[in-house]
């Protein structure tokens, strides 16, 4: 067999490009000799969680890449974020965003661009980005611009206890259920059950309090009505007729509560439903595993737990997104790196992974049409795929905006007013609506 | 007077002496890493809020990017929340202010006579303000809540109700006033010990032949002697009290509705929550501002008062 000389150069030039190609891959994810070190900032919540359990398995793919996850406590995660991304020599590689926050990293300019061609060349042919439900990846949308994939992902959900609704001989709830049935049951609800002359069960707990999480049960109520939170242009548009009778509503759930119950938050009303005291807990999905399964921290079981939509509008049902995306800083000098591990954990496999081992929802279609390895989570992902319908069809979510947090801020100031009694859902929502667009302008 | 008169002459006549070079600057160089750091921790953090109060800040570098005078003063003028967070902070000071004083003073008059283990009761006090005021506010806000509150509990047992201490306007401001009492009377009690202690005995002495009786003693010797501790510890708790947001945030979150929001969680909330970095830093010029000028009062009274006694 005759080799020319040139064909013998081709040869060669093709493979030392290749070289070169791999190379550069390997260097862009380590090598045995020389791995990479990539940092990431994350909710304290679950930081720990992550680097214990989830990176070890990371490792396994990736044994070159070292990952470093610093937990910041909620309230500070996005200033710190800001100050990070933006400094001159940022940090963090990798940004875990909550579901209103992306507008704002985005406007900085400090987010990378997943769907653009760097991070498309850095991509396996089976990572499926319409896989995900729509809801979700959209959280981490901006003009048209794909920054983040969801990674965390929560849904306000409607608890049940269903001891307590036979107790008071009421049919459990379904999917189905209106805000109508709901108020009509709810004095029911309120029982005493050791028969001492005080009540001791209640229908509801949940977000009562001066909290920025506050106002999404009344916007959920008002989404579900075909209320809006903006026009399409920007402008206040939640003062008008359907959001404040969804303020009342969410007032009025107060008369089903506990005793204290104004103060109530995330965690007053998780205590109060995981000892059994209320029927019903609007609250954020993620929280069922330690609600319903974990002995350690709930006394109630799997069985007398029940999770879906929250109750149906006049438009539909209602559920409020709430997805944890990870982004990554384009000043990052570890994109690739960074970008393999946010691929891993959000593809097909990892995203199932996530979900059996750690209990984490996820975003995908295929992972929500399979059969989860744990038994409880099978009506989660029945609840989480009813959910991220109605939540992408009423658009349940906070504002988007880059000034998102300033408007949940005001919201939550007005809102919390008008629970405590200080001024009429009138007065809160059109004072609300004079704020929110002073803050837009 | 000669004498004195003569001094001042051995003053006027002492040469004066131009400090040389080499000694003016081996004096400077002894000063200048305080001044530095001085420089570094307070002027430097100062200046740059004062700064971005004058400015737009730009998000995407975290500067100031455009000077915008005195509009971020005129927005913090117009908005309803600054006003109420001032008037809630007015609120607390007014209650917190006197009950602690009298609270401190009082319990250190109480325990100032010669006992067994007084010593350990001491000591006993300084476990409130040792405590992280985050953790103490969430420690109250359980014993607080009327659903499983340990308060309630013991409130119900002696049948008085079931208060709702976090979710009536006017109790959480009663329950802030309460716990920041919890946490600092103890300091104030620690000083006005020390300072009783201090007291002349010969004093009391005098004032035991002369025949005085227990009020006249306190009323016409201990009080006036008191006075200068008495303001300046006022003085020390008005600084540390108009601070105070960690144990709002805690255990009251500011509310409910903006009942307790007092101004410096308020500040926090509008810089690290919605981000109005530029609008906050002209909250806390405002404040600063007013605080200097309300410690400077209180300084003039202070000396006043000293020198009436």
């Amino acid at each position: 067999m005759k080799i020319r000389i040139h064909e013998l150069l081709a040869g060669a030039a093709l493979a030392g490009a290749l070289s070169f190609g791999l190379s550069a891959h390997a260097e862009g994810l380590g090598t045995p000799d020389d791995p990479v070190e990539i940092h990431m900032l994350a909710n304290e919540a679950f930081a720990n969680q992550w680097q214990q359990n989830m990176v070890p398995e990371f490792n396994k793919a990736y044994p070159n890449i070292k990952v470093v996850i610093d937990g910041v406590p909620y309230s500070e995660l996005l200033a710190k974020s800001l100050l990070d991304a933006t400094g001159p020599d940022p940090r963090y590689d990798i940004l875990i965003a909550d579901d209103p926050w992306v507008p704002q990293l985005a406007e900085a300019g400090v987010l990378l661009d997943l769907k653009g061609d760097e991070v498309a060349g850095w991509t396996a042919d089976d990572y499926e980005w319409d896989d995900f439900y729509a809801a979700p990846l959209a959280a981490s949308e901006w003009k048209d611009v794909q920054y983040g994939v969801p990674l965390r992902s929560n849904l306000l959900l409607m608890f049940v206890n269903k001891s307590i609704y036979e107790a008071a001989d009421l049919p459990a709830p379904t999917p189905e259920l209106t805000w109508e049935d709901y108020l009509e049951q709810a004095p029911k609800l309120v029982m005493d059950r050791d028969g001492n002359g005080q009540a001791d069960t209640w229908a509801i707990d949940t977000y009562f309090t001066r909290d920025a999480l506050t106002p999404t049960i009344w916007q959920t109520i008002m989404n579900s009505n075909g209320g809006k939170l903006l026009t399409d242009d920007g402008k206040a548009a939640f003062n008008d007729e359907t959001g404040v009778e969804a303020l009342k509503t969410h007032i009025k759930l107060l008369d089903f509560a506990p005793p204290g119950a104004v103060s109530h938050g995330f965690n007053e009303s998780l205590q109060a439903f995981r000892q059994g005291q209320t029927a019903t807990m609007f609250m954020w999905g993620s929280v069922f595993k330690g609600t319903a399964v974990s002995p350690e921290t709930t006394t109630l079981t799997p069985d007398e737990v029940g999770i879906q939509i929250m109750p149906v509008g006049s438009k539909t049902g209602g559920a409020h997104r709430g997805i944890w995306s990870g982004t990554i800083n384009n000043k990052s000098e570890n994109r690739q790196a960074a970008w393999a591990l946010l691929e891993w954990l959000s593809s097909k496999e990892g995203e199932q992974w996530h979900a059996n081992t750690l209990g984490v929802f996820p975003a995908r279609k295929s992972t929500l049409d399979s059969t989860p390895d744990s038994e409880w989570m099978a009506p989660v992902f029945v609840a989480l795929k009813n959910g991220y319908s109605v939540a992408g069809e009423g658009g349940m979510w906070r504002p988007r905006t880059p000034k998102s947090d300033a408007v949940q801020q005001v919201l939550a100031d007005e809102v919390a007013r008008a629970i405590a009694g200080q001024i009429t859902p009138e007065e809160a929502l059109d004072t609300a609506a004079d704020r929110v667009n002073d803050v837009l302008n | 007077m000669a004498v004195e008169t003569a001094m001042k002459g051995a003053r006027k006549a002492r040469p004066r002496k131009t400090v040389p070079m080499i000694d003016w600057l081996t004096r400077w160089s002894f000063m200048m890493p305080a001044i530095v750091i001085l420089l570094a921790v307070l002027a430097y953090p100062i200046l740059y809020t004062l700064e971005i109060s004058f400015s737009s800040l730009d998000l995407g570098s975290f500067t100031a990017n455009e000077w915008v005078g005195w509009e971020n003063y005129g927005d913090v003028l117009k908005d309803r929340g600054f006003w109420n967070a001032m008037k809630v902070t007015g609120i607390y000071l007014a209650w917190a202010m006197p009950i602690q004083m009298i609270l401190g003073f009082g319990i250190a008059y109480l325990i100032n006579a010669e006992w067994k283990g007084r010593g350990v009761v001491r000591a006993l006090f300084l476990i409130p303000m040792v405590v992280a005021p985050v953790v103490a506010g969430g420690i109250w806000r359980m014993m607080l809540d009327p659903l499983w509150g340990l308060v309630n509990y013991l409130l119900g047992l002696l049948g008085l109700g079931n208060p709702d201490w976090l979710g009536n306007p006017t109790l959480a401001m009663a329950t802030l006033v309460i716990i920041d009492t919890w946490r600092w009377t103890p300091f104030v009690v620690l000083i006005a010990t020390a300072a009783l202690m201090a007291l002349p005995k010969d004093v009391f002495e005098a004032a035991d032949i002369d025949g005085a009786n227990w009020w006249t003693k306190l009323w016409s010797i201990t009080v006036p002697l008191l006075v200068p501790i008495i303001a300046a510890t006022f003085v020390v708790r008005w600084l540390g009290a108009v601070k105070m947001f960690d144990i709002a945030l805690a255990a009251t979150r500011g509310g409910p509705g903006d009942a307790t929001n007092v101004i410096n969680l308020y500040i926090y909330e509008q810089a690290f929550r919605s981000l109005r970095f530029a609008e906050s830093a002209a909250m806390a010029v405002i404040v600063l501002v007013m605080t200097m000028m309300l410690t400077g009062l209180f300084l003039i009274g202070t000396r006043k008062l000293e020198d009436n006694y």
